[in-house]
């Protein structure tokens, strides 16, 4: 046996073994919560806590007033609600306007289909930072500046894509027949769509939602250059306000962070089944 | 699309075709509107010497704006830092990307789990992962130098030194990304058929090449889309060094999109900035064109 072949068969063994198995597990365990769960417990400490040195890995004294500080001292149950109604607004006009879209190209022979397709997605994959400066001198003019609003459209507009192409993928797998039957019983294309197709590509419908809603949750710099006013800020952006001049409030931002995160751990909890396998289906941003 | 038999069998009304542009038109106007528009905006103003604060019209300079920021080292540096940023995180995202999605195809009893620390990073904000790894490299406070110390080595102040904070960010973007590309692969890993690799097991192969000669061929459309999206983003990088660094120290760490950010709404140069947003939309164009090649053939 030559060395090279040793040492392959060594590799393919260890690599056999449950022992290799368990170490695979608790890497992504660790890859992947690790950086929360330290938040976390940064969360539960006090700050004199903090500034103690070797610090400590687990809270001494686990106390949640750093909570009710960062509600207090920032308008953080409001940033959460601009939050979650942005994003959800955000997803809802996304997936009304992609409906109609993906069902035209999935079924309707539009002209110049493919080329229509591609323009739409090339247009949305654009930088949202070379869109700044004219989206903030559009919605001043429009006087929607710091609104909802303002966040709302380029959000949904953005995630558009995305949506098209996963429920293109869906409205596609499911068989033309079943609305050639309900027409046949009287329905419209229309009524068709939304008693037939819609219910049967409710999995397609979900995932797209909630890329839409991640994307929106995610979105940052649009918030910070559309909507700079107190009382719309998104939770990315108030989180910015809690670090004074020459002050950074660890234990405060870290508290804020997992309000934050709490929704986010929801959504994945809701729809994670569907959400791994479906998501190829229209590829999606990093 | 549409089979050529139900197009002739007049299944497709003129009815159908309208209903079909009637549908697909409010997706038109809001992406001409929102984002075609502010592309011919930035092409336009780019060639202008204008300023936020300026009531009147700019005047037209021509490419004298690109001119200067081929010379501008503000330019030159960001555009190194996001190339950079690209040319480290791309790969290493890849690399991770590719182990997570392997881990995450075992067939383990607690899938749960497992399916909360794949989805978890990638759902979780940019900005928020800045902060997190900001406070994950702090000098005094932070966990990796906690770390260091207990294994015997100096701390090092990690977010104060360019090279340092540079690599930081590089840690955090190739972390949060990662997951995003094991998600694309994963459904790719799992549409492999389990009959290759018990055929490659009768001839013998080990693990390892079973992985070369079946796993990764096949893998390969899935990779081909999550390297073009995730270079796409990369190119973009905002979110995380802005809530990590705020760009420095210095401007060690300000990519392009912060620049742009920068120029036009600190500076309020709204020319020069819209220069730069055109630089930074034809990098993306570049990126993303073989993704919208491919596009148009499938569909």
């Amino acid at each position: 046996m030559s060395n090279t072949q040793k040492t392959r068969q060594f590799f393919s063994n260890v690599f056999a073994s449950k022992a290799l198995l368990w170490l695979i597990v608790a890497l992504v365990l660790i890859n992947g919560l690790f950086p929360v769960m330290w938040i976390f417990l940064t969360s539960l400490k006090t700050e004199i806590e903090l500034t103690a040195t070797p610090i400590t890995w687990l809270p001494q004294q686990a106390s949640l007033v750093n909570y009710q500080q960062a509600f207090s001292e920032q308008p953080l149950l409001l940033f959460l609600g601009n939050s979650l109604a942005i994003a959800f607004l955000s997803a809802l006009l996304a997936l009304v306007i992609s409906i109609g879209a993906a069902y035209a190209f999935a079924r309707l022979a539009l002209p110049k289909a493919g080329l229509l397709l591609v323009g739409l997605i090339a247009l949305a994959m654009c930088p949202p930072a070379t869109l700044q400066v004219p989206l903030f001198e559009m919605m001043r003019s429009l006087g929607l500046l710091n609104t909802w609003l303002a966040l709302i459209l380029p959000n949904a507009v953005l995630s558009l894509p995305v949506c098209i192409l996963v429920l293109v993928a869906f409205f596609k797998s499911l068989p033309e027949s079943l609305e050639h039957a309900a027409m046949l019983d009287g329905c419209s294309r229309l009524s068709a769509l939304w008693r037939i197709v819609l219910p049967l590509s409710l999995p397609g419908v979900i995932t797209a939602g909630t890329l839409a809603f991640v994307n929106a949750w995610d979105e940052f710099l649009l918030a910070l250059v559309l909507n700079a006013a107190p009382e719309n800020r998104t939770l990315p952006v108030g989180i910015l306000f809690y670090q004074g001049e020459f002050t950074f409030p660890w234990p405060l931002i870290s508290a804020a962070l997992i309000v934050g995160i709490v929704p986010l751990v929801v959504l994945i909890a809701f729809s994670q089944q569907r959400l791994v396998g479906n998501l190829t289906a229209g590829g999606m941003k990093g | 699309m549409i089979s050529p038999r139900l197009r002739h069998s007049g299944a497709l009304g003129r009815s159908d075709r309208l209903l079909g542009l009637a549908l697909v038109t409010p997706a038109v106007i809001l992406l001409v509107a929102l984002v075609a528009w502010p592309l011919v905006r930035i092409f336009h103003d780019s060639l202008f010497a204008l300023r936020l604060t300026d009531q009147a019209p700019g005047l037209f300079i021509g490419l004298e704006n690109f001119l200067y920021a081929l010379e501008d080292r503000d330019v030159r540096r960001a555009m190194w830092v996001t190339l950079g940023l690209t040319l480290i995180t791309v790969p290493g995202a890849l690399v991770l990307g590719l182990l997570l999605a392997l881990a995450g195809n075992i067939n383990f009893r607690w899938r749960w789990p497992i399916r909360l620390a794949l989805l978890l990073p990638w759902v979780l904000p940019m900005s928020f992962t800045g902060m997190i790894f900001a406070w994950f490299f702090n000098s005094d406070y932070g966990v990796i130098n906690d770390l260091l110390r207990r294994m015997g080595y100096q701390p090092v102040a990690f977010l104060l030194s360019p090279g340092w904070a540079f690599f930081s960010v590089v840690v955090a973007v190739t972390w949060k990304t990662s997951s995003f590309v094991a998600l694309i692969l994963l459904p790719g890993l799992q549409t492999i058929p389990q009959s290759l690799y018990e055929a490659a097991n009768l001839e013998g192969a080990s693990r390892w090449q079973r992985f070369c000669h079946v796993t990764l061929p096949l893998l390969i459309p899935a990779i081909v889309v999550a390297l073009i999206f995730r270079t796409l983003s990369a190119v973009q990088t905002f979110d995380i060094p802005y809530a990590m660094t705020q760009g420095g120290p210095g401007q060690a760490t300000q990519t392009l999109a912060m620049l742009v950010n920068t120029v036009s709404m600190e500076y309020l140069d709204i020319g020069y900035g819209s220069s730069l947003a055109v630089l930074l939309f034809l990098m993306s164009l570049i990126i993303s064109l073989p993704y919208l090649v491919h596009l148009r053939r499938s569909v």
